[in-house]
């Protein structure tokens, strides 16, 4: 029996974890499977009218939705309103439209840092709601929270298959390296670059103490796509490398160093304020499915960014 | 110096909260301010042309926003998706519109079905976003919430005063008395009328046991009112009755047998299920504001209200 033909469309195609989905599909090749990566060049999806017009375009039979209006701690305390109004936007026009046009499954994107700010560690899928987010960016978490409303209210009101995942702290290639907005990896990475370049000491914001996950944006990728042709349940799943492979930001810093040769002074800024000391977060749901998935380990996928952003550091976000 | 003119625009103004607004207005006019209430016959808000159509026409100064898709358990549980969906829609049109146009002041109404269904009681302010709403309502429930997301959002992105306000159980002249769809004491008025003219028993659903806090319309009007002339915070405020009047649906239902002079037999058909045994709302923060507003009493209330069921019965909303 021929296999249907699946049209998938990456909506937010063209960002970091976007760019790993086309890494790992090249590697892996399926006759029936089209892949289509969107960026916002071409349509903006805060109108309905754009997003039913590059639907239309590319008729997808299956969708990865990426895309959001993101942003680092300054940008979204100042625009908690626009994170909120944005993102609802592009969320219901994916959604419906998928709707509408008889998309067999739709598979969204969250993050941990929409979970609630008082809760016990670790946390997990089913906690989403149990608490407000936190205070800093609370428009663009109640946005993607609302996602998981939206799919379970699709799923029993007309039978859709959308569902969501939960990444933890992505780094890989093409990531937004930008030091003000970006996250804690690609920030370390510039910083080690700017440190070698100017012959000055590396220093890491903070005492260096916190806890995080991090998973490889290629592993992420095949998890992801896993997601999509193999998880069948509405409620969301965190991807993520487990509880015992959490780092302190000291130890991330320290395997940049390694990875770029940095033979100078690394400081610790503990006038800078740390963020949160853990967002643990459980992957047993995910153990349950996968149990023998392998992760790149660290040293390894940290040694890949950190080249790539070298060689491209002209051309790449910043 | 003159009082700025105000225009207080009502959506959602012909329903129960909104006749008890215009019969508060009514007795205690203003000289600036005028008052108009809009009904979904003038302007669908669901549509952002047909929103900002009306507000071109009307040109608020306020808003108080009561306009909602609302139901009975039934139409709830079959249609979360919709009852998310249009909510959303209309909110964000009436907040955003009113933004634009330069509105001074929304006041937004949620509703203490919306808090979540695993809590401590009393319920206060500050546990709106404390865990997952029932499973029945969760569409409507995320919807409201999500209104009190946007009323700070818009407070701390644009400076405005936008804000919302929580009551208890309504009741009053103009509510909805169907039996399906409306809620208990318009119910049991409902019943005590239809029992009396067929001269059967008085059938209460469930054991009676339920507490309830029940606010009378014009009371909530007059809170209102005062929130629209004078609260100043973003964060909302519940409007109820204190904790010490909660009464059970049995007295609620004694009351209403009472003020309808009804002789027969009072039945209560426990195979039907009682809801909630408790919804207990603080109404501390509104004593820090107000500790001398009175509530008309209860029997006084209920007598008012079902007697103008019974001069009404013909063309009421049932």
């Amino acid at each position: 029996m021929a296999a249907e033909k699946k049209v998938i469309l990456v909506t937010g195609g063209s960002g970091l974890v976007g760019k790993g989905l086309q890494h790992v599909v090249e590697q892996d090749k399926r006759a029936d499977e089209t892949w289509v990566f969107l960026s916002s060049k071409e349509a903006n999806l805060t109108s309905l009218e754009d997003t039913r017009a590059v639907f239309a375009k590319y008729k997808p039979t299956h969708v990865i939705h990426l895309a959001a209006m993101v942003g680092g701690l300054y940008r979204n305390l100042k625009y908690n309103l626009d994170f909120f109004r944005n993102n609802s936007a592009i969320n219901d026009n994916v959604l419906s439209t998928s709707h509408e046009t008889g998309v067999k499954k739709v598979v969204s994107s969250l993050s941990t840092c929409i979970f609630p700010n008082k809760t016990t560690y670790p946390i997990d899928e089913t906690m989403i709601h149990n608490g407000p987010p936190h205070s800093s960016n609370f428009g663009y978490s109640h946005a993607k929270r609302m996602i998981d409303v939206l799919n379970q209210g699709y799923h029993t009101q007309h039978g859709c298959n959308f569902t969501s995942v939960i990444p933890t702290n992505v780094y890989g290639a093409f990531d937004n390296y930008n030091l003000e907005d970006g996250h804690v990896l690609p920030g370390l990475i510039h910083k080690v670059y700017m440190a070698k370049k100017e012959g000055t000491p590396l220093t890491v914001w903070g005492t260096g103490k916190p806890l995080r996950q991090f998973i490889y944006s290629h592993d992420l990728a095949r998890l992801m796509i896993w997601v999509m042709r193999d998880y069948n349940e509405i409620s969301p799943i965190i991807l993520s490398v487990g509880e015992e492979e959490e780092v302190s930001i000291k130890e991330a810093a320290m395997a940049v160093v390694e990875a770029m040769d940095f033979k100078g002074e690394v400081i610790f800024d503990t006038t800078r304020a740390d963020g949160q000391i853990k967002k643990t977060a459980s992957n047993a749901k995910l153990r349950r499915y996968l149990p023998d998935f392998k992760f790149t380990p660290m040293k390894e996928a940290i040694k890949e960014s950190c080249d790539w952003f070298v060689a491209n550091y002209d051309t790449c976000r910043k | 110096m003159a009082a700025e003119k105000k225009v207080i625009l009502v959506t959602g103004g012909s329903g129960l909260v909104g006749k008890g607004l215009q019969h508060v207005v009514e007795q205690d006019k203003r000289a600036d301010e005028t008052w108009v209430f809009l009904s979904s016959k003038e302007a669908d808000l669901t549509k952002q042309d047909e929103t900002q159509a009306i507000f071109e026409k009307h040109r608020p100064t306020h808003v108080i926003h009561l306009a909602a898709k609302v139901g009975g358990l039934y139409k709830n549980l079959n249609s979360n998706l919709d009852f998310f969906r249009d909510n959303m829609a209309i909110n964000d049109n009436v907040l955003n519109t009113s933004y634009k146009t330069g509105v001074r002041k929304v006041i937004s109404c949620l509703s203490t079905c919306i808090f979540p269904d695993k809590t401590t009681f009393p319920v206060d302010e500050t546990m709106i976003h404390n865990g997952a709403p029932h499973q029945s309502n969760y569409g409507y429930a995320y919807a409201k919430r999500m209104l009190d997301v946007q009323s700070r959002a818009y407070h701390a992105q644009h400076g405005r005063n936008f804000t919302s306000v929580v009551p208890t159980n309504v009741y009053g002249p103009h509510d909805n008395f169907n039996l399906e769809d409306g809620h208990v004491l318009p119910g049991l008025m409902h019943k005590v009328y239809m029992a009396k003219k067929e001269g059967s028993p008085l059938t209460v659903w469930g054991t009676g046991k339920p507490l309830r806090q029940f606010i009378f319309s014009r009371d909530l009007a007059k809170l209102i009112i005062w929130v629209m002339r004078e609260y100043e915070e973003a964060d909302p405020i519940i409007l109820s009755v204190g904790e010490e009047d909660e009464v059970t649906v049995k007295d609620a239902a004694l009351a209403v047998a009472e003020a309808m002079n009804f002789k027969g037999e009072v039945i209560f058909d426990t195979t039907k299920s009682d809801g909630q045994t408790k919804k207990t709302a603080s109404i501390v923060k509104l004593r820090r504001y107000l500790p001398n507003f009175k509530f008309t009493p209860m029997k006084e209330a209920m007598k008012y209200t079902c007697d103008w069921l019974e001069a009404n019965y013909d063309t009421c909303r049932k």
